[in-house]
């Protein structure tokens, strides 16, 4: 038994989960796959570790043979070492790129998941008033843009920082004097990329609305296509087409000069330091400066130091290739935020679906019912029947007067009214889609209400796959037998092929009556208690309109069924007719 | 993708080989920096040892000083540079690819055309036209650069140490081969094949959220979205298979490279004791190593998208491979038409009964029939958006005789006549609104040549006063001018379609077709505009496609035809 009305409805709302910023939502992703993206850190961390051996290795040998002119056979121990620091890198390198490269591809994975369960529990109204290719692109490629934040921004962001001081310790422990100005280069370019990023940002903001014009402009002109063509401006349009590319170019070249400086800023610090240590180590060494830590420079610790300073700029170089990783999953995330966490009434939509189809069938919180039959339990085994009582329905202004009805089991209910007089949105209320605005509804049947939408839904797929969709428990046996009932077996599947033929886009195009009666077949595989149509005679020929009658024939017997019609044979046929048009909408 | 590589050269030609040159001079540069630097310090200890040691050594400290700080600057300047320069490239290739496609949309028959308006097979253009980026920034780029590079530096290291030059420079470039060879081979199958499965899972969501009524209403959201999860997983392991391949090739091009280090270092120190070379030189040629693996190091994950960027490839190709439409028949003048439909699988009406009419100078027909059904469809048939011959697909599913005749002036078929020249004898007013992103203006004169009316303000005011739009339009600070679309002002329903109505009354159509003309407009503005619009209505052909009787309607032909 399911109550649906307004008060029940409100005290069900649970305390709403506060929306998060597209930050937080990627943190806590983060943190679910924390232990594979610390491994890859840790990894990416012993690689640097022995980046600097390795170095300090080939400096000793160098230094042994070319200013204490030893024999190479004398340094095979330290050869070995060199040679397995090298290798070893290697494979920490790949260790690094398969832990993160893991957890991206977990966490996308539980981003999709979170997101098929969330539109479970939606109004499918709200699935299909938006587009369902904005849900899909959603799905698709905005998940698949957080691949690069995860399995590089965010390793290389802990790199970053841990990878610089390592080489900066080493650099310190053989001169200070080097280290020193290491770390005063560092900070420098965080500081010179965010000045150059505010001015390029300005520049952005300048040209923000120019920008998004001429980049919308190609693909306005392309869905418009057909309008252009009937308007006959084609060769205008192409002659646009080719100067907003141009004027487009000049607009974005304005602001990458800008942008472009912040990586010129990190080569040119990164060069400055290479070339300010060479010359200030060979001046050292050559014994031209002599003051402080200078004189302590050798060959061993000058040329390891002038090898690690590029890698000691390195990690930063990486970050900032990896940046726009991290802009295009925010932007992606915050997208997602809004969809998943949008209004309240998703949440109320959700506890519908659980109290009419949750596989508890008590699930119903019992604090949702006011004045109505409570025996919930034992209502099951009542006769089927329908109850409304005071029933209205709209959006936010009502569009039906109170209804109240109370309707037996083996009835067929005909609504009937004028497009605007509230048929589809009753019918989306009694299936549970929205909630009422006051008013109650009660069925004492067990089971689910379905639902047929007047433009039946086809999958591009076979017969087979079409009726198992929502007829999941059906034989082969069975679907043939339905189909022939509706007189579709000869006309779809007469073929070799039988029920594996393939309908919809990728095969055959059904005509508007074949597609009603593909929609009644798998009503007649699963048939629930109450079974609720928008307009399913519409648009149809003689030949499928005689069919359903039929299909309605058999189905009547022990359910309910409720149709919004103008058919006049199927208003001749109804145990009850209700007309919509004749009540005005009345004000709150 | 070969057709993009020609492309490429063909636009870019001189452009490409001056981005190549300073690509080239920053990768010199940085190499030469190192090995500059490294050179220089062993040189400088050695002779700082033999000054401590008392010996006369004369050093010039001064040139490799200055060489160090030209390289440098040149590195930095490069740099910039050359992103500049390219990404200058990219753009004027976004301009080309999309003259080349748009030039090959607008010869699509206008069946096809109905898919472009669809938000996913645009949002797949936007992809597929991004991934083309990568064939310039990394397939064209990156490994002339690698070569030239190599090839420089060995020639120069010849100078010293000719037979390690031979043997080193053929190595890495075999290196490079290889490692471009076996990443494309070893990753095309799965690029693609993750690509395919995307672009597969988009549709199977699409699905799953159009049978959200039927699959709700069953609680079977759940069980259905198994279709999803199994393609998710067949993505996720194409992709594992892929990231796990491409980084194999990385671990085996990095190993490789770290033994050829190896190797060198053990040559050079060898060579040193063998006093074949001198120290500094040895330190040098490693630098001189260590710049050129890390131009070969990123070769691997430049060429990772090759499988993904050839899907895109092929599939934009086949875009471009448009041939025009075969009519030929040109008119000169619609004076009459007449249509005959019968057993058409979208016009429910014509499954029982033969639907025709004719219509001549000065007449109108009014077409009555609820939505959907199917007379928007009869519009669509008129201007060649809905395939007249669809005999043959339905003559699967309905053995009797299908038959959609429109007949033009007595003698043409719709079907034969050249459609750029139809659409300049009609005036079709569409059920959806279709305003351009663009100003109000350009929107009212798109298509109309200069020597029409497009000079004319007057007339565009005229007409605006026809749709009683003019106080609106004056009202607006840019008038005219005035933006319209997604980043512009918004304009409410009713006057997007009075100005898409207002296009019309500026054109000179033999035959008017206005599907629901006042769709979202009350009645008394309904009648109003009709009054106004009359007198260009009347000597015309109209078709009025309504859904109920129009009352403003007091034309003297008048015929309806109710469905």
């Amino acid at each position: 038994m399911t109550v649906i009305n307004k008060q029940g409805i409100d005290s069900q709302q649970p305390v709403g989960k506060s929306k998060p910023t597209g930050r937080e939502f990627l943190n806590q992703y983060v943190k679910q796959e924390k232990v594979a993206l610390r491994s890859a850190v840790i990894a990416g961390s012993f690689s640097t570790l022995l980046l600097i051996c390795q170095w300090l290795a080939f400096v000793y040998i160098a230094q042994a043979i070319i200013i204490a002119h030893e024999p190479i056979l004398n340094q095979t121990r330290l050869l070995l070492v060199l040679l397995g620091c090298i290798i070893g890198r290697t494979f920490l390198t790949r260790i690094q790129t398969h832990f993160s490269q893991q957890a991206s591809l977990n966490i996308r994975n539980s981003i999709r998941k979170t997101m098929l369960s969330h539109w479970r529990m939606s109004s499918p109204m709200r699935l299909t008033n938006t587009s369902t290719g904005a849900f899909a692109s959603q799905f698709v490629e905005e998940v698949e843009s957080m691949d690069g934040y995860f399995s590089n921004y965010w390793p290389q962001q802990a790199l970053a920082i841990i990878s610089p001081l390592l080489i900066l310790c080493a650099v310190g422990y053989l001169n200070w004097l080097s280290a020193l100005l290491l770390l005063i280069s560092a900070p420098l370019i965080p500081l010179f990329m965010i000045l150059v990023g505010m001015g390029a940002e300005a520049l952005n903001q300048k040209y923000s609305t120019l920008r998004q014009r001429l980049a919308g402009h190609f693909l306005d002109r392309v869905a418009h296509l057909s309008t252009v063509l009937q308007l006959g401006g084609k060769d205008e349009v192409f002659a646009e087409v080719e100067s907003n590319s141009e004027r487009y170019r000049s607009v974005v070249m304005k602001t990458l000069k800008v942008a472009f400086l912040s990586s010129t800023v990190l080569e040119f610090f990164t060069s400055i330091a290479i070339a300010m240590l060479a010359i200030f180590i060979g001046f050292s060494l050559y014994g031209a400066i002599t003051w402080g830590p200078a004189e302590s420079l050798t060959l061993f610790s000058g040329l390891t130091i002038l090898i690690l300073a590029p890698e000691f700029f390195q990690p930063l170089r990486n970050l900032s290739q990896f940046y726009h990783d991290r802009a295009s999953a925010l932007g992606a995330a915050n997208n997602l935020v809004e969809s998943l966490f949008d209004t309240a009434d998703n949440t109320h939509n959700l506890n519908q679906y659980e109290s009419s189809h949750g596989d508890k069938q008590t699930s119903l919180d019992s604090s949702s019912n006011n004045n109505l039959d409570s025996s919930s339990n034992n209502s099951c085994a009542n006769a089927s029947r329908l109850v409304l009582s005071q029933l209205v329905v709209g959006f936010d202004l009502p569009l039906t007067s109170p209804l109240t009805w109370d309707i037996p089991t083996s009835n067929l209910v005909v609504i009937s009214g004028d497009s605007g007089s509230g048929k589809t949105t009753l019918l989306n209320t009694l299936a549970g889609f929205m909630p009422a605005l006051s008013g109650s509804m009660t069925h004492s049947i067990k089971g689910s209400i379905a639902y047929l939408p007047q433009k039946p839904w086809i999958k591009n797929n076979t017969i087979y796959e079409n009726l198992k969709a929502l007829a999941p428990n059906a034989t082969r046996a069975e679907m043939t037998a339905a189909l022939d009932q509706l007189s579709l077996l000869d006309e779809l599947a007469a073929n070799r092929l039988g029920l594996d033929t393939l309908i919809g886009e990728h095969g055959k195009g059904l005509s508007g009556g074949q597609m009603q009666r593909m929609a009644f077949a798998r009503v007649l595989l699963n048939p629930t208690p109450i079974i609720i149509f928008d307009e399913p005679t519409a648009q149809l020929d003689l030949h499928s309109k005689a069919l359903i009658y039929n299909a309605l024939k058999i189905l009547k017997d022990k359910r309910i069924l409720i149709i919004a019609s103008h058919d006049p044979l199927l208003i001749e046929q109804s145990d009850f007719h209700i007309k919509l048009g004749d009540i005005k909408p009345s004000k709150v | 993708m070969k057709y993009w590589f020609n492309l490429i050269a063909q636009s870019q030609g001189k452009r490409l080989y001056i981005g190549i040159f300073w690509a080239f001079i920053t990768a010199l540069s940085g190499i030469a920096l190192l090995m500059l630097s490294g050179w220089f310090i062993t040189a400088t200890a050695l002779t700082g040892l033999a000054i401590s040691a008392g010996l006369v050594v004369i050093f010039d400290m001064y040139m490799p000083g200055s060489g160090i700080r030209f390289f440098t600057l040149s590195r930095t300047v490069g740099r910039y540079v050359e992103r500049l320069y390219n990404h200058d490239s990219i753009l004027r290739l976004i301009s080309t690819y999309r003259l080349t496609l748009f030039k090959s949309l607008s010869n699509l028959s206008n069946q096809q055309l109905r898919a472009t308006s669809d938000s996913e097979w645009l949002g797949r253009l936007t992809a597929d036209l991004d991934a083309l980026d990568a064939i310039l920034l990394s397939y064209i780029i990156p490994p002339i650069v690698a070569t030239l590079s190599v090839v420089t530096l060995t020639f120069f290291l010849g100078f010293f140490w000719f037979d390690l030059a031979i043997y080193l420079g053929s190595i890495l470039l075999l290196c490079l081969f290889a490692s471009i060879r076996i990443t494309v081979t070893r990753t095309k199958e799965y690029g693609s094949l993750t690509a395919s499965l995307l672009n597969a899972s988009r549709s199977d969501v699409i699905e799953h959220l159009q049978g959200a009524y039927e699959l709700q209403s069953n609680g079977l959201m759940q069980q259905h979205e198994q279709s999803i999860l199994k393609r998710l997983d067949e993505f996720y392991r194409a992709q594992a298979k892929l990231n796990s391949n491409l980084a194999n090739i990385q671990w085996g091009l990095d190993c490789v490279l770290g033994f050829i280090m190896m190797s060198l270092i053990i040559a050079g120190l060898m060579a040193i004791n063998a006093e074949l070379i001198s120290g500094p030189v040895a330190i040098m040629i490693v630098m001189m190593f260590l710049g050129l693996s890390e131009l070969l190091q990123a070769i691997p994950s430049q060429f990772s998208r090759w499988g993904a960027t050839s899907f895109a490839a092929k599939r934009l190709k086949q875009l471009v491979e448009t041939t025009p439409p075969a009519q030929t028949a040109m008119i000169t003048k619609i004076d009459s038409l007449a249509v005959s439909l019968y057993q058409n699988s979208k016009i429910a009406v014509s499954q029982q009964q033969t639907l025709s009419f004719s219509l001549t100078q000065h007449q109108l027909v009014n077409i009555q029939g609820r939505s959907g059904s199917g007379k928007s469809t009869i519009a669509r048939l008129l201007t060649g958006a809905e395939s007249l011959a669809s005999k043959a697909e339905n003559a699967i599913y309905n053995p009797t005789e299908t038959t959609t005749d429109i007949r033009i002036n007595g003698e043409f078929n719709l079907n034969d006549i050249d459609l750029e020249n139809w659409y300049s004898h009609i005036g079709y007013l569409e059920q959806r609104n279709t305003l351009l992103a663009g100003t109000l203006g350009y929107n009212l004169t798109i298509g109309l040549s200069d020597d029409d009316l497009k000079a004319s303000e007057h007339d565009i005011w005229a007409v605006l006063k026809m749709v009683e739009l003019f106080d609106w339009a004056n009202s607006l600070p840019e008038g005219l001018n005035t933006w319209l679309g997604e980043v512009g002002s918004k304009v409410s329903g009713g006057q997007a379609r009075r100005i898409c109505l207002a296009r019309l009354l500026l054109r000179d159509p033999q035959l008017v077709i206005l599907d629901e003309p006042f769709n979202g407009i009350d009645h008394v503005m309904a009648a109003r505009i009709w009054n106004n619009i009359e007198p260009w209505i009347s000597p015309r052909m109209t078709i009025l496609l309504t859904h109920e009787r129009p009352d403003y309607v007091l034309h003297k032909n008048f015929h309806t035809v109710v469905f």
